[in-house]
């Protein structure tokens, strides 16, 4: 379904999806900033401590009783990367008031609490509460110290850290833990000030209709925001090429190893140039049908899980697999020959239409939902163009083998990052 | 096909056939969508390990289902991922407790994909060789799982708590018992579990009933109903020991912390279910002055979370998250338990906490998976997809109450994961 745009400020859009399939009403806020050492950490906390108080919402448990009274309204909050930029967003979907009791008002309740929130902090004297700054800290460097648990996103985090060492890209995305613990009261109403007037700021608004004055509303309240410097969101840097790829293995007491493989891509950019290098991608380790999938794990019986996907605005290709220490140099070797495979031509019609068809397929599921709505006009803000999945659909119809052939043949590998079980563990 | 119509306050409506073999079939119609979700499931999990066969009772080594699962995929005729490749559909499948489920979620070529379906699931085919493939796929999932702090404070607590009852076996098995597994044993699983008055069909989405309904009526294999007798063990009502403990490559603890239920019938209603739920909220929800406490003090994060955990012949309610000190977590809930046993339900928290379940009851009818995923609970449980938003109308805070009496702060189970120190 596609959005109908409104200018509400300068680098202030307002995207409404109408889709009258839901119960629901889903608004959302998405700040894009450039991702920076020094600010990624402050950036990343502001979408958490915004939605857990406000001016109006002083205690957190307050706030959660009024969304339960909401009928359960949902409001979150997330920091993502989105090539070599934070997006922070904050958003709130509410049940249609048709569903009611005694027909209350709730989604108007709704987006007054989420524009509460967002411009009105609560702060004292320039500056966010200590109390709420130190749980809202804590919370942030146990999220950070957390992904270390869970090997796979470890290794991933890894990879993409060792392949973009001093470059936005290898950033983490919530920051770090020591740049969390220099977060102040002041810094991080500096940050929060600098988020109002330079981010790119896009409000998506998904429901059966536009709600009355939203836009109004929020145009008014960026008026007293002075908007500079505004965040332009396509300009990630391209992934080098390596003349010798690296690999870094690191030991742990694990018992799967993880191996995770990150290419380079010739091919980079929005989706404008970018979808035959999407297809390429599912081709060689997407669905069951995948090279990957089919040789990898089902021939060759080495792992269970082994898939790719890409960062086309990145032009950066990832392969990621868990597999016994003995089978770690096997597996890596396999992956490379199906790439070699995918390069040289050597995949069928039939895996050629199976990934055109799967793609297609999940395109048109998106106006099935409000997340996969919400999701894909926020996170393709890199676009010169605003697309709808099936404006997506439609471009791929026009995709040929050559094309794909082409896409995998601009395909290097970059660097190889292990997690190997310490051994007599 | 005997056919039942339903229809709720909120203008979602379905049906519920059941055809002669004993199959039961739902369909909920939403014509607005672009795409349906379809799952074809039978009732038999990991705790189905031990059943009667022609009088005789078998015991199928742990993780046998689950096995099944993944090999229920490949046919004489080509495996269906293949086929599913065709059609461009989603296909996936899944083991827990006391289910296993295919299912496939599309947006072209509905009826050619229920028919993958339909054919597959009615066509086993094991041979020692497929059987050996497999081994070395499971064999890394499960691994995969015990490097999972998440999943191993789980089963840690589980099997504290239950000292017989097979919800204490890891649903994968392991890589030992799934080495005993074999074609013939999976056969005797499947010719047990998989008569179609043990399965159910259940459907969501951008789909014609009556079109749905003639092809499963062509398309079920003709098969004598079969009374299935499972052998359950004798699971006493108290825990076999409070504290389980185990070191992992983590930052910082990760707890389990979970109440017993004495079960005197297999199965819990949706009514004890949903004041369960409810009751979960009341003690530590979002809104709840314990969540606040122990944010405050520094001992929950976002991951905190409550479940009410219960199958066929198991029952539990459960905390978990991440802590610094996962005893004082514990003794904290086990406190404000006493306290609301004796200072009674706060009234207004009770009736925030009832709209907040209400919303989510309304906001299921937007996704065609999670429809699907609850009628798969009505199927197992013989109930009607909206008993949940009737009672919700109507539920009080004494019944929430009699919920809180059943818990016992003899009966709880701590299971921390901490880190090793690497």
């Amino acid at each position: 379904m596609s959005a109908k745009v409104y200018k509400l400020a300068d680098g202030v859009d307002g995207l409404f999806v109408k889709n009258e399939r839901f119960n629901t009403t889903s608004v959302s806020f998405n700040f894009y900033l450039p991702l920076k050492k020094a600010t990624a950490a402050e950036y990343a906390l502001l979408p958490f401590i915004l939605t857990t108080c406000g001016a109006e919402y002083p205690d957190f448990s307050r706030l959660n009783y009024k969304l339960n009274k909401l009928y359960g309204a949902r409001l979150d909050a997330t920091a993502e990367k989105t090539g070599d930029y934070q997006l922070l967003k904050m958003r709130i979907s509410v049940i249609d008031d048709r569903f009611t009791f005694e027909s209350e008002s709730l989604l108007k309740q709704a987006i007054n609490m989420l524009l509460s929130l967002v411009f009105s902090p609560k702060t004292e004297n320039g500056a966010f509460c200590e109390t709420d700054l130190a749980r809202e800290k804590r919370k942030a460097i146990e999220h950070i110290n957390g992904e270390k648990s869970e090997k796979r996103i470890y290794a991933k985090n890894r990879l993409i850290e060792e392949m973009y060492k001093d470059e936005a890209y290898g950033i983490p995305k919530c920051g770090t833990v020591e740049d969390v613990e220099k977060i102040t009261g002041e810094s991080l109403f500096a940050a929060w000030r600098d988020m109002l007037e330079t981010a790119y700021v896009r409000i998506i608004i998904i429901g059966a209709a536009l709600p009355a004055r939203l836009f109004d509303d929020i145009s008014h309240n960026f008026t007293d925001c002075k908007r500079h410097n505004i965040t332009d969101c396509a300009n990630s840097k391209p992934t080098a090429f390596l003349s010798e790829p690296v690999t870094v293995t690191e030991k742990m007491p694990v018992q799967q190893g993880k191996l995770v493989m990150g290419f380079s891509a010739e091919m980079i950019g929005d989706d404008s140039v970018t979808l035959p290098l999407m297809v390429m991608t599912d081709i060689f380790g997407g669905g069951p049908y995948s090279r990957l999938f089919s040789n990898v794990r089902e021939k060759m019986s080495l792992c269970y899980y082994c898939s790719a996907s890409s960062v086309r605005i990145k032009g950066l290709l990832t392969v990621e697999s868990g597999v016994e220490s003995q089978n770690a140099d096997k597996t890596e070797k396999a992956v490379i020959e199906q790439l070699d495979a995918v390069k040289k031509g050597e995949f069928s019609d039939f895996e050629f239409e199976s990934s055109l068809k799967s793609i297609k397929d999940s395109l048109s599921t998106y106006n099935d939902s409000q997340n996969s709505l919400d999701a894909w006009y926020s996170v393709k803000a890199y676009n010169k163009e605003l697309y709808s999945p099936e404006d997506i659909a439609e471009k791929l119809a026009e995709i040929t083998r050559d094309d794909v052939i082409k896409a995998a043949d601009g395909v290097k590998l970059h660097t190889v990052y292990k997690l190997l079980p310490q051994e007599g563990k | 096909m005997q056919k039942q119509y339903f229809e709720s306050t909120i203008g979602e409506s379905y049906v519920k056939a059941v055809h002669p073999s004993g199959l039961k079939i739902y369909i909920l119609e939403k014509s607005q969508y672009s795409s349906a979700y379809a799952i074809f499931g039978t009732k038999y999990g990991s705790i189905d390990n031990c059943f009667l066969v022609n009088g005789e009772e078998t015991r199928v080594p742990e993780g046998i289902a689950h096995f099944l699962e993944h090999k229920l995929f490949e046919s004489e005729d080509g495996d269906a991922f293949t086929k599913y490749a065709e059609t461009g559909a989603y296909a996936n499948a899944f083991t827990s407790f006391d289910r296993t489920c295919y299912l496939f979620s599309c947006s072209d070529r509905f009826y050619d994909n229920l028919q993958i379906l339909l054919d597959f699931v009615q066509s086993p085919y094991f041979t020692a060789q497929t059987v050996q493939k497999e081994q070395g796929i499971i064999g890394q999932e499960i691994k995969m799982y015990d490097d999972s702090p998440g999943w191993r404070v789980m089963f840690n607590m589980l099997l504290a708590m239950y000292k017989n009852h097979p919800v204490r076996i890891d649903i994968a098995g392991t890589v030992e018992s799934i080495s005993e597994i074999d074609d013939k044993l999976l056969y005797k699983c499947y010719n047990t579990f998989y008569n179609p008055s043990n399965m159910f069909i259940c459907i969501a989405g951008n789909v014609n009933t009556e079109k749905v309904l003639a092809q499963i009526n062509a398309s079920i294999k003709e098969t004598a109903p079969l009374e299935i007798t499972r052998v359950d063990s004798e699971e006493p009502d108290c825990i076999l020991k409070p504290f389980a403990e185990q070191k992992l490559s983590v930052a910082q603890p990760l707890f389990c912390f979970g109440y017993k239920e004495t079960v005197k019938i297999p199965e819990r209603t949706v009514k004890e279910k949903i004041c369960t739920s409810l009751l979960l909220e009341i003690i530590a929800g979002e809104a709840s002055p314990l969540y606040k406490k122990l944010v405050n003090e520094g001992l929950i994060n976002d991951e905190f979370s409550t479940e009410y955990f219960t199958g066929r012949g198991y029952s539990c309610t459960i905390f978990e998250g991440e802590s610094s000190d996962p005893h004082r977590v514990a003794d904290e809930i086990k406190a404000e338990v006493e306290r609301l046993k004796a200072d009674g339900i706060d009234k207004k928290l009770f009736s925030a906490v009832r709209c907040a379940m209400y919303g989510d009851a309304i906001r299921i009818f937007n996704s065609t998976e999670a429809i699907a995923m609850q009628l798969v609970g009505c199927a197992m449980s013989d109930s009607d997809l909206f008993d949940e938003i009737k009672y919700l109308k109507t539920v009080t805070a004494d019944d929430v109450f009699k919920r809180l009496m059943l818990l016992d702060n003899e009966k709880t189970v701590l299971s921390v994961v901490k880190p090793n120190g690497d």
